[in-house]
């Protein structure tokens, strides 16, 4: 045989088969495109924030403090080392419209700039004018820029007044575009500018108020980046200084792109998988057409390797071209989707083609189709030139053999491998590779026992000749209910597992949290101011329990005198600043599960209580000695006691405490949970708002809406992943429809001949459908169960609730659609007339 | 005995097409009596196999009258012709027409059930026992042979004791010997139950076992044979 004679078949044998691929290559073209394209958006953001890293930074490099200015080395590092440098102070704070109880308030994220920002880039404000112009005082008032969602929550119009403490300020702008906003990370309140000159006399910034500096520098052209960055960290060792520098200017947010792409990426494959399974029906069902063809040339003198080499190129021809399709659709559908795609970012992208995405796509396809191609091309070598006598279909074997079995098993740990290594969430991809695996050998086992069980009680079921006629069907030797519950099951599986786990993430923050959580966050609580804030609240009968404590801000930079990084590697007490508080006796309802508490008046070396569950991860013990940077001062405290903390609650959890006589004489302040009937939060509010204008409140329920409004986001993006899924899904559920309605109309041709009404007929179809797609949704419902469950317990540490809701539209969707695909295919099978369909077939 | 179960009054068959319109049955009338068994014979697309879809309402003529057990087929739609084939009439095609989704005891099962009868699998059984299938009842038609099919074809047809069988052909796609067993099989069943027959066939020596022969020509009765009559007549 010759590759040529191989070619000229297939190229006759394509000619009139055009229609019968549409399944495949749009199942192909759709996955493919999924992964393009959302490849291509997060290379076209990881370029801009590459490109931009100053301008995203706002400068060159970016030092920053919290609850302090530089010190003055710090400054004269700076000094000496930069070309220009802009001061910024960032802090919360309550806006404040009108007076007494008629006050409105909103939570607001203040910048505080001198006339150097921005660096780079430029400030857009709404009207067009410049920052400048914006905040120049008029009439004595200073001028500042916010937020038009802050304008509009307090009802404020341009040139309104408002309040920040006892300041008053004037509405100039509304700000659209901040161009370092990508770097705030997130905030809770809307944004602010205004310049820090003008905070004076407003009561904020006093000493232990919650803020952070971050000092901006341009520097000399040629500056090599990690020289200097080694130099600072030498110069300014253990003061708490935070280094970045724009050779990653949104750090943060590079990793949120890198993870939600990777994960999208990941979600898109299960969309090549559910295509793979439609990919292989409709190469099945080619083929089975294609049996006559096959046993001809057989019996004309065709080799099985011949007929293979005939069927496998025009599969390779039309994965080809299905692989282009996606490309085209998936690299361009986002370029002209564009404008749309940057708007919704926090940074200017421009999004175009990026090879390595492509290059990407392409493999998996190609892997993709491969895979689920090879089996169904295998049993080509099993039709013999006696098919042409008689129907040997039901009798030819399923097993592929042990050569193309393993090249099978090679293909697919390539294709887990690729997804492995590429996605560069090894741990997400393991799982997510895992979950598809188990997912598809879950939902071919159910189709098993679907089949099985259909067989039994179609026994069951006489009497009922619809319900017996569908159960037939679904239990016969036709394989179209493992087609459609392995197809719409993925589909449906990663849907349920994303709503599931959508669905207790809400719970848990939306639901499950205000329950337990308190109503309000109090920050910047000055000493001296304390007393009187609990005096307000003891008599309130509506106020149920109020938690205080002192608070600073501490970066923990030491272990028994060593890096506390090379110790304890990356652990998230590490990473930036960490509450600290003090106090003589152990908080009420304190379990100190190590070690003592110190004695009351202790006033010898520093001692320290460590949350137990962080000191386990990080491998400290009692005796070690914790070095913490407290406003610019190293104090070194020895760990004497281990203690139980909980986060969950959301009241005050701090990892380290330490006794009074280390901290009291540290500039701080004080912060409180208040947990008060939610009617009754207005008046407290208005009342210590009024009497303390500089403290800032933070209401819980705002902030757990802030949340929500982020996993919204995330969820819809998941969303939109899953939905192409989920359209890949019911591409196949179509195509295995289709292929069935020549089988259908034959079928009722039948069953009318033998009695059956038009009625009883669509009854049965109808039921088929339903079942089918019943039970690819159960089996979704329970992937999604497990799935959920092991996201919540182990990677969000919390617990898992089945969400009922979620579960039933995702089994009744599965049914729906399946329903609606089947019934599409059953008017031509319902309208054939008996006698032209069955004399066709003698 | 002179009861008519048949009764065709100038049954027109015309079918349209690209080629314009086609005139499978000219106007034929014809009468057949309960448990009277009539062979169709004639050359290729002369009709035969029409002729017997009109008399089963498996096709409706385009004019003309055809009553069935005094029931006028023409006037009924397809439901209702449908509920009319349980238990009257049974159907044996030259391909079988077994639906390949179910095994042969369920295929025979399947009219029984459509006409409400409780005891349908235990009848559909004893059916296919009568035929010799007994051993075959769980398989999937793709796995038995062509005669075998057939006889669970003609089990399919017969179980719902129908007043009138039709067959298409029962033997054209089987072996002379196979083919000839599933003829006795047929006879044996009118005259076990009684039904009246209506064969199609191409072999001559096959319609000679019925009572009475129509050869058709283009659409036309051509001729009219009753050959035991003349048997004894000799």
């Amino acid at each position: 045989m010759t590759l040529g004679t191989a070619a000229r078949f297939a190229r006759r044998e394509m000619r009139g088969s055009r229609s019968g691929f549409v399944v495949f290559l749009l199942c192909l073209t759709l996955g493919v495109a999924a992964i393009a394209a959302v490849g291509t958006v997060r290379a076209a953001i990881t370029r801009s924030i590459a490109d931009q890293g100053a301008v995203l930074l706002g400068g060159d490099v970016q030092m920053s403090f919290t609850y302090r200015f530089a010190s003055e080395d710090e400054r004269a590092f700076m000094e000496k080392n930069a070309a220009r440098i802009s001061e910024i102070v960032d802090f919360r704070s309550m806006a404040v419209v009108g007076q007494g109880d008629a006050a409105d308030r909103a939570l607001t994220q203040v910048k505080a700039i001198d006339g150097a920002y921005p660096l780079t880039g430029q400030v857009i404000l709404d009207p067009p004018m410049s920052l400048d112009e914006a905040l120049a005082p008029q009439d004595g008032i200073p001028g500042a820029v916010a937020d038009p969602v802050l304008a509009d929550r307090l009802g404020l119009s341009l040139g309104d007044r408002f309040r920040l403490g006892v300041k008053e300020f004037r509405l100039s702008a509304h700000l659209m575009r901040e161009p370092d906003s990508a770097t705030a990370g997130f905030t809770l309140g809307p944004r602010t500018i205004l310049r820090s000159a003008d905070l004076a006399g407003s009561g904020l910034l006093e000493p232990g108020s919650l803020f952070d500096t971050r000092y901006r520098l341009l520097l000399p052209a040629g500056t090599d980046l990690s020289q200097l960055e080694a130099k600072a960290q030498g110069a300014l060792a253990d003061s708490g200084m935070r280094w970045q520098d724009s050779r990653n200017g949104a750090p943060g947010m590079q990793r949120f792109v890198d993870r939600m792409g990777s994960f999208l990426v990941l979600v898109g494959l299960a969309g090549l998988a559910v295509g793979g399974v439609g990919i292989g029906a409709a190469v099945r069902s080619y083929l089975d057409g294609k049996t006559e063809t096959i046993a001809v040339l057989k019996s004309l003198g065709a080799s099985s390797s011949t007929i293979f080499a005939t069927y496998l190129l025009q599969i390779a021809v039309l994965a080809a071209a299905g692989i282009l399709g996606g490309l085209i659709l998936g690299g361009f559908a986002p370029i002209l989707a564009g404008p749309l795609i940057a708007a919704r970012l926090p940074i200017p992208v421009e999004i175009g083609l990026d090879l390595r995405t492509l290059a990407e796509a392409t493999l998996y396809g190609a892997l993709a189709a491969a895979l689920f191609a090879l089996w169904p091309l295998a049993r080509t070598r099993d039709v013999k030139a006696a098919e042409l006598f008689r129907d040997l279909g039901p009798n030819r074997r399923n097993w592929p053999g042990w050569r193309l079995g393993a090249i099978l098993v090679a293909l697919a740990l390539a294709l887990a491998g690729s997804a492995i290594i590429l996605s560069g969430l090894q741990r997400l991809a393991f799982g997510t590779v895992g979950g598809i695996v188990g997912a598809l050998a879950l939902l071919a086992l159910a189709a098993a026992a679907l089949r099985f069980l259909a067989r039994r009680f179609s026994h069951r079921a006489r009497g009922r000749p619809a319900l017996r006629l569908a159960l037939s069907a679904i239990g016969g030797p036709r394989q179209e209910a493992t087609s459609v519950v392995l197809s719409l099951g993925l589909g449906l599986s990663v849907l349920a597992a994303i709503g599931q786990i959508d669905a207790n993430l809400r719970n848990a923050i939306a639901g499950d949290l205000p329950d337990i959580a308190p109503s309000f966050f109090f920050v910047d609580i000055q000493p001296d101011q304390i007393e009187g804030f609990r005096a307000r609240l003891a008599g309130d009968p509506e106020v149920t329990r109020v938690e205080d404590a002192p608070m600073l801000r501490a970066v923990l930079t030491r272990i028994n005198g060593e890096d506390a990084r090379k110790v304890a590697g990356d652990h998230w007490v590490l990473r930036g600043d960490r509450g600290l508080t003090y106090s003589a006796l152990p908080p009420p309802n304190t379990d100190i599960v190590a070690g003592k508490w110190w004695p009351k008046g202790y006033d010898g070396p520093p001692q320290m209580s460590f949350a137990r569950e962080e000191a386990e991860e990080m491998g400290l013990k009692l005796g070690d000695v914790v070095t913490v940077n407290v406003l610019g001062r190293d104090i070194d405290a020895t760990i004497t006691s281990l203690r139980e903390v909980t986060f969950e609650t959301a009241g005050i959890g701090f990892v380290m405490a330490m006794d009074p006589a280390a901290l009291q004489g540290a500039p701080h302040s004080w912060i409180a949970t208040v947990y008060a009937d939610p009617g009754a939060e207005a008046a407290i509010l208005r009342d210590l708002s009024n009497i303390y204008p500089n403290i800032t409140a933070i209401r819980v329920r705002d902030a757990i809406d802030r949340v929500s409004d982020a996993l919204t986001a995330i969820a819809r993006a998941t969303a939109i992943a899953a939905g192409v899924t989920l359209l890949t899904g019911l591409v196949v559920l179509i195509g295995a429809a289709a292929a069935g309605e020549r089988a259908r109309v034959y079928e009722a041709a039948v069953l009318k001949t033998l009695g059956a009404t038009r009625a009883m007929i669509l009854g049965s179809f109808a039921l088929r459908s339903a079942l089918m797609g019943a039970a690819a949704g159960i089996v979704a419902v329970a992937f999604g169960a497990i799935a959920g469950w092991w996201v919540m317990v182990f990677v969000m540490q919390g617990s898992y609730r089945f969400e009922a809701l979620s579960a039933f539209v995702i089994v009744t969707g599965g049914a729906l659609m399946t329903l609606i695909a089947g019934l599409l295919f059953a008017l031509r099978p319902l309208s054939a007339r008996p006698a032209s369909v069955l004399r066709a077939r003698d | 005995m002179n009861d008519v179960v048949l009764k065709l009054d100038k049954a027109q068959l015309t079918l349209s097409g690209n080629a314009g319109a086609l005139d499978i049955l000219r106007g034929i009338s014809l009468e057949v009596t309960r448990g009277e068994s009539l062979g169709l014979v004639g050359p290729s697309g002369s009709g035969k196999s029409s002729l017997l879809m009109i008399m089963g309402g498996l096709e409706r003529a385009t004019s003309g009258r055809v009553m069935a057990l005094d029931h006028d087929l023409t006037a009924m739609d397809e439901d209702a012709l449908a509920r009319f084939r349980r238990g009257n009439m049974g159907i044996v095609f030259q391909s079988f027409h077994l639906i390949p989704t179910m095994t042969a005891l369920e295929n025979v099962a399947v009219p029984l059930e459509l006409a409400g009868a409780a005891d349908a699998f235990d009848r559909a059984a004893a059916e296919l026992g009568a035929m010799g299938l007994g051993s075959r009842m769980n398989h999937y038609p793709a796995q038995l042979s062509g005669g075998e099919q057939q006889r669970v074809a003609l089990a399919r047809a017969a179980a719902p004791r129908p007043a009138i069988l039709l067959a298409d052909e029962p033997t054209g796609n089987l072996d002379g010997t196979t083919g000839a067993a599933i003829m006795d099989l047929l006879f044996d069943l009118r005259d076990r139950h009684g039904a009246t027959l209506i064969l199609v066939t191409h072999a001559p020596e096959l319609a000679q076992r019925c009572d009475r022969i129509i050869r058709l020509a283009d659409g036309r009765i051509d001729a009219e044979d009753r050959p035991h009559a003349s048997k004894v007549a000799e």
